[in-house]
């Protein structure tokens, strides 16, 4: 299949079969498969938000005096936004691939190996957007009770934002998935890649790149685009070129480590 | 004789300077079971998955139904089923809804799936567990289940990879009769066992491959004859005259002169077992038709490879 053909299967019956099955197998374990993950950036937002934020001062963010927890929000969003669809593509794709033989079964179908990566990707990031969902929940809670002072009403476009975002971040973990010898081997994408990517994004704390290399590089991080785009609508009702900024890097990502998770997958399941 | 369903012409398949399969024709008609045989590492795995689409070939043609497979690999892909060596079913599922999520990933869609998944279930037997997970199913029964997945969608053609690999005699029974009842609706199966007893009663036709190529292809009983012969006899471990008898038939000609256990087995033709008798009348062996476990082991001597 061509490189077009890899990248257009997203439209195809057959990913969304695979998607489906994802989905289905969620449905019947939605508890344990929403609660415990969607608890991590609640802790998150209370520990640094609210107990750590309690001694910083108020930020300037474009005009506008904010508190650190409502810096915070934002950022968490993106947190969930990336680790969720990163996580999901990294670990339980994973085990459908080498343990469960998932994908082995699948692939004796009418279903292409592309469509089983675009399934995939599709699904970290619907679970992206159902975790960032949650997230939104607790913000808008927290704003109720003073503790942010967001715009609630923007908190309904994080969970699209993070849904383009995701399929990026999941492309992106799909290629260690395809390359790490064993599931011990993941570490190495969890802590050198994932852990660094999330917290210097401008998720937990600003950063002023005193650089053109650096300031280059965090406009095609998606994590970044995605942590200001949700900034900007929550903050200042308006999320600015971050928009499009998050759309470019999206698909900066996206295009190639499709491709390449496409490619290096075939080699590991396939042995072509 | 009714034409072939799936037919393969040529096919050659190479990983770096190794030449896997080396072209290897087949074919499988309709209602029949193809044999295909051959040591570990004889390629067929390669071949099967060249078959099913995993792997493209280097050189050749594969056509279902008289269309290539390359240029109609979504119409192809709707007509085989494939039951794997390996254990892939949906752990994340019941027995049944394993049926139907399997079919969800075919196009056209299998009409009245619900009424063709009770069917399936009763068939195989798999009704009592419809509800459970597979992992309460035995050997038996997963391998079952494998196979009532892989025709679910009513294909034409079916390969089943080591279908009894690993269960009980009793179980391995039970596939047999499965795998006959689906010749008899009509499938054109792709057997590959390492069972020669297995490959012999169920196989309409066998294929042999040693390092990728055709080595030997037929009827099973021709397929024997043209390579052994008529006979095998057995001299015991026990028989003083045992290595006597070695000599003199290599003596005669005899190739495929094995020793397994330590006794003696010797493909013969009726000539030589008639001369045998006559030149050692005093000793002790037994004499038997062959089989393809003999046919595998002098397969395997001639191309170089210890019985």
């Amino acid at each position: 299949m061509s490189a077009l053909g890899n990248l257009t299967a997203v439209t195809n019956w057959r990913s969304w079969a695979v998607f489906r099955r994802n989905a289905l197998v969620f449905l019947r374990n939605w508890r344990t498969a929403v609660i415990p993950p969607a608890m991590e950036p609640v802790i998150f937002f209370v520990a640094f938000g609210i107990g750590f934020g309690g001694f910083i001062e108020d930020l300037n963010y474009g005009g506008t005096m904010i508190n650190y927890a409502t810096y915070v929000a934002p950022g968490l969003i993106a947190y969930t936004g990336f680790g969720t669809p990163y996580y999901e593509a990294l670990y339980s794709a994973y085990v459908r691939m080498f343990y469960q033989k998932t994908w082995d079964g699948i692939l004796a179908t009418q279903v292409e190996l592309p469509s089983v990566v675009w399934g995939e990707i599709l699904w970290g990031a619907v679970r992206g957007m159902v975790n960032i969902s949650i997230v939104s929940l607790v913000i808008a809670a927290f704003d109720l009770l003073g503790v942010v002072d967001v715009k609630v009403g923007f908190l309904v476009f994080l969970p699209l934002l993070g849904f383009i975002a995701g399929c990026a971040f999941a492309s992106f973990a799909l290629i260690f998935t395809a390359i790490v010898p064993a599931i011990d081997h993941m570490n190495y994408p969890v802590f050198l890649i994932g852990w660094p990517l999330s917290l210097v994004s401008n998720t937990f704390f600003p950063i002023e790149p005193q650089s053109q290399a650096l300031w280059a590089l965090m406009q095609v991080n998606p994590v970044y685009q995605l942590a200001e785009c949700a900034r900007g609508l929550l903050v200042l009702g308006n999320p600015g070129s971050h928009l499009l900024g998050l759309l470019g890097s999206t698909a900066l990502l996206l295009v190639p480590c499709t491709l390449l998770s496409v490619r290096l997958t075939r080699r590991r399941v396939l042995g072509d | 004789m009714t034409t072939a369903i799936l037919e393969a012409r040529d096919l050659t398949k190479s990983y770096g300077d190794r030449v896997v399969v080396d072209h290897l024709d087949l074919s499988c008609r309709r209602g029949t079971v193809l044999g295909l045989l051959g040591p570990n590492g004889a390629g067929k795995t390669t071949t099967l998955r060249m078959l099913y689409g995993f792997v493209p070939p280097d050189e050749g043609t594969i056509c279902y139904d008289g269309r290539r497979f390359s240029e109609n690999r979504a119409e192809a892909k709707r007509m085989i089923g494939v039951s794997t060596q390996d254990d892939s079913l949906d752990y994340d599922f019941t027995v049944a809804q394993n049926l139907l999520i399997y079919a969800s990933y075919f196009r056209p869609r299998v009409e009245d799936l619900g009424g063709r998944v009770a069917e399936l279930l009763e068939r195989f037997e798999l009704a009592p567990y419809a509800d459970a997970s597979p992992h309460v199913l035995s050997g038996g029964y997963v391998r079952r289940l494998l196979i009532a997945r892989s025709i679910v969608h009513q294909p034409t053609v079916l390969f089943l990879d080591e279908p009894t690999t690993g269960l009980d005699p009793s179980a391995r029974l039970d596939v047999w009769e499965l795998i006959d009842g689906m010749r008899a609706d009509g499938l054109a199966i792709v057997l590959t066992t390492h069972y020669m007893d297995e490959a012999e009663r169920l196989s309409d036709e066998l294929l042999v491959i040693h390092e990728g190529r055709n080595v030997v292809h037929g009827e099973p009983h021709r397929v024997i004859d043209s390579v052994l012969g008529d006979h095998v006899i057995i001299v015991p471990r026990a028989e003083p005259a045992r290595e006597a008898i070695a000599a003199w038939l290599r003596d005669r000609g005899a190739e495929q002169v094995a020793t397994v256990l330590g006794e003696l087995r010797v493909p013969v033709s009726k000539e030589d077992l008639a001369a045998l008798t006559a030149r050692f009348g005093e000793a002790t062996w037994q004499v038997r038709p062959p089989n393809l476990d003999d046919l595998f082991i002098a397969l395997a001597r001639r191309n170089g490879r210890s019985a």
